[in-house]
């Protein structure tokens, strides 16, 4: 069994967020074959349905709701004056409880030859009641997984070495990066790392889990310093460590952990995979320097973005690949292969994290990037297209307000830049994959192109 | 001749050369004696960056403006790369144990160990 969290905002009082995509990735990487999905809404005021994801329909949907527990008809959960303990913001929302009891807070889906089994019409949504805000799904699989993450993908090993390595920390700095990591996030670096592992001849789980969660602590500790870089209030549905505790704590946390990530890393043993993610590190805050300096000269070129993406995202995956083969010895060959699938892999990964900025069924409030003026290439496509393209580098020189961010998204919305980082997105996974043809790699070679092809194909 | 050897991992960081880095620098370069001539200067350069990086970060103090804190985390990662590429893993590993005990000091709000102090004892540090 593996689980995780689905973290999302909502921007509507009610709402119907398709979460179809985003169970499709989980069950995709999960490696789960045959078996169940179970999902818990977290919340009081957040239902979940099965239905059509047709625009009249949902409004119908929402009508119903309004007619059956319509908002202010005198429900006795908001007469303060006769509760107890009442939070200063306690909202107003007897009628999205009462709602919410027409719905429903779990759900099981069926999975079926690795894929989710649904009817052609269907999708799943969780149902907001009371919004705006952060939400939060539990997730479960359980069933029959594939023989090569059986054999690769002990997920809970990662999750047990986090744990056991947060809890010898002091709280100060374990309580905030245990709160980052309880909050889930995709794991794809350690996954990289146990599925490389296993393919040379000394493949052991154990260590192998013990560079994983080595690798996601460090990845942690350059997103708590970005997020006060950026001035980001939330990651993962939750709020910063700088938000939270201040910028002098965000900076300690990520120190601590640089170090200590750096410390588990090098008593491993192996000189090669010490340089090898010592050196993406040098590559992530060097580019973090280049991203900083090129918001003057937002949103910047192509050659600009991918030298970036290259040092701040790609470069970890790389190394996340190329040193779980180090560990398990497995050829140069193989090494510098999937050092280079890493790389494109993660270059991939980047252009559709900034598409993902532009859909509605992402969870997360369209734009952001656009307000934080983070480097984006839909944005670059936009600005060089020749009809929006004029418009765009117009409102990018100026305030980003509400209405400017909404239309700057609308406007690389109907330009091709979206198909456009789509299909460049599709040639780096295609050429990711066609790294793995010319080594041997013990079978997993379908696994490391499905995990390539989902990071990809995805909404969140 | 030291210097000119090691320009090129003073790339993007040649500002803080005159601004701290060199006097670093010259003081850990008295604490590399046991270390073969050749990795020396980049074991000295290792810690002085180190010991900058932090001070730029404001570790211990009130946080950097967010440009100053991206150097500071150059510092610390290049820094890091010259161990872990130089230095013999007692070493490596002193040094994150240095790195770890000042930052969480800093975010537990207590007075932290003397940065050059932790980090010369660390190019002393025996397997």
């Amino acid at each position: 069994m593996s689980g995780t969290r689905l973290d999302f905002a909502t921007t509507q009082p009610t709402e119907f967020v398709d979460i179809t995509g985003r169970i499709r990735d989980e069950v995709r990487s999960s490696g789960l074959r045959s078996g169940r999905v179970h999902l818990q809404s977290l919340h009081t005021t957040l239902g979940l349905a099965v239905n059509e994801n047709e625009p009249l329909l949902l409004r119908d949907f929402e009508g119903l709701l309004e007619r059956l527990a319509p908002v202010g008809a005198g429900y006795e959960h908001d007469d303060f004056s006769r509760r107890f303990e009442i939070a200063l913001d306690e909202p107003v929302n007897g009628h999205a409880h009462c709602r919410q009891l027409l719905l429903t807070a779990f759900a099981t889906l069926l999975v079926e030859d690795g894929e989710l089994v649904l009817g052609r019409w269907q999708s799943v949504f969780a149902v907001e009641l009371d919004g705006p805000r952060q939400r939060q799904l539990a997730v479960q699989l359980d069933g029959q997984f594939s023989s090569a993450h059986q054999r690769t993908m002990p997920e809970s090993l990662v999750e047990l070495e986090l744990t056991r390595q947060l809890a010898v920390d002091p709280d100060p700095v374990a309580a905030p990066m245990r709160r980052l990591v309880e909050a889930g996030g995709k794991r794809l670096r350690p996954k990289l790392v146990q599925l490389t592992a296993a393919i040379g001849p000394r493949h052991d789980p154990l260590r192998a889990a013990e560079l994983a969660a080595a690798v996601e602590l460090l990845h942690n500790a350059t997103l708590i310093h970005d997020d006060y870089v950026d001035e980001s209030t939330h990651r993962r549905g939750r709020p910063t460590v700088a938000a939270a505790e201040g910028p002098e704590r965000a900076i300690a946390v990520g120190d601590y952990y640089f170090a200590k990530a750096t410390r588990l890393i090098a008593q491993m043993g192996n000189p090669g995979v010490t340089s090898a993610v010592a050196e993406a590190l040098e590559a992530i805050c060097a580019s973090q320097i280049d991203d900083v300096a090129l918001r003057g000269a937002y949103p910047g070129d192509r050659d600009s973005y991918l030298r970036v993406v290259r040092g701040k995202t790609a470069s970890l995956f790389a190394a996340a690949c190329a040193s779980g083969a180090m560990l398990s010895d497995a050829t140069p060959d193989v090494i510098g292969a999937l050092r280079r699938y890493g790389e494109l892999l993660g270059t991939a990964f980047q252009m559709a994290d900034d598409m993902v900025d532009f859909s509605p069924r992402s969870g997360k409030p369209v734009g952001l990037d656009i307000r934080q003026r983070v480097l984006s290439l839909p944005l670059i496509y936009a600005a060089e297209d020749r009809e929006v393209g004029a418009e765009v580098r117009h409102l990018l020189a100026g305030a980003l307000g509400d209405a400017q961010v909404g239309r700057v998204a609308e406007l690389v919305t109907s330009s091709g830049a979206l198909p456009r980082v789509r299909a460049e997105a599709t040639e780096l996974v295609d050429a990711a994959v066609r790294e793995l043809e010319a080594v041997e790699l013990d079978g997993l070679r379908p696994v490391l192109v499905g995990l390539a092809r989902s990071a990809v194909d995805r909404d969140s | 001749m030291t210097v000119q050897l090691l320009e090129p991992e003073l790339d993007r960081l040649q500002g803080l050369w005159s601004d701290g880095l060199s006097d670093a620098y010259r003081a850990y370069l008295e604490s590399v004696g046991r270390f073969a001539a050749e990795v020396r200067p980049r074991l000295a350069l290792a810690a002085a960056l180190i010991e900058v990086g932090v001070r730029l970060q404001g570790l211990g103090g009130h946080a950097a403006p967010a440009t100053t804190l991206l150097m500071g985390d150059l510092c610390l990662a290049r820094g890091s790369r010259l161990l872990a590429d130089h230095a013999p893993l007692a070493v490596q590993v002193a040094f994150a144990r240095a790195i770890e005990s000042v930052s969480s000091a800093a975010a537990s709000e207590q007075p932290a160990p003397a940065t050059r102090l932790l980090l010369q004892q660390s190019l002393g540090a025996m397997s």
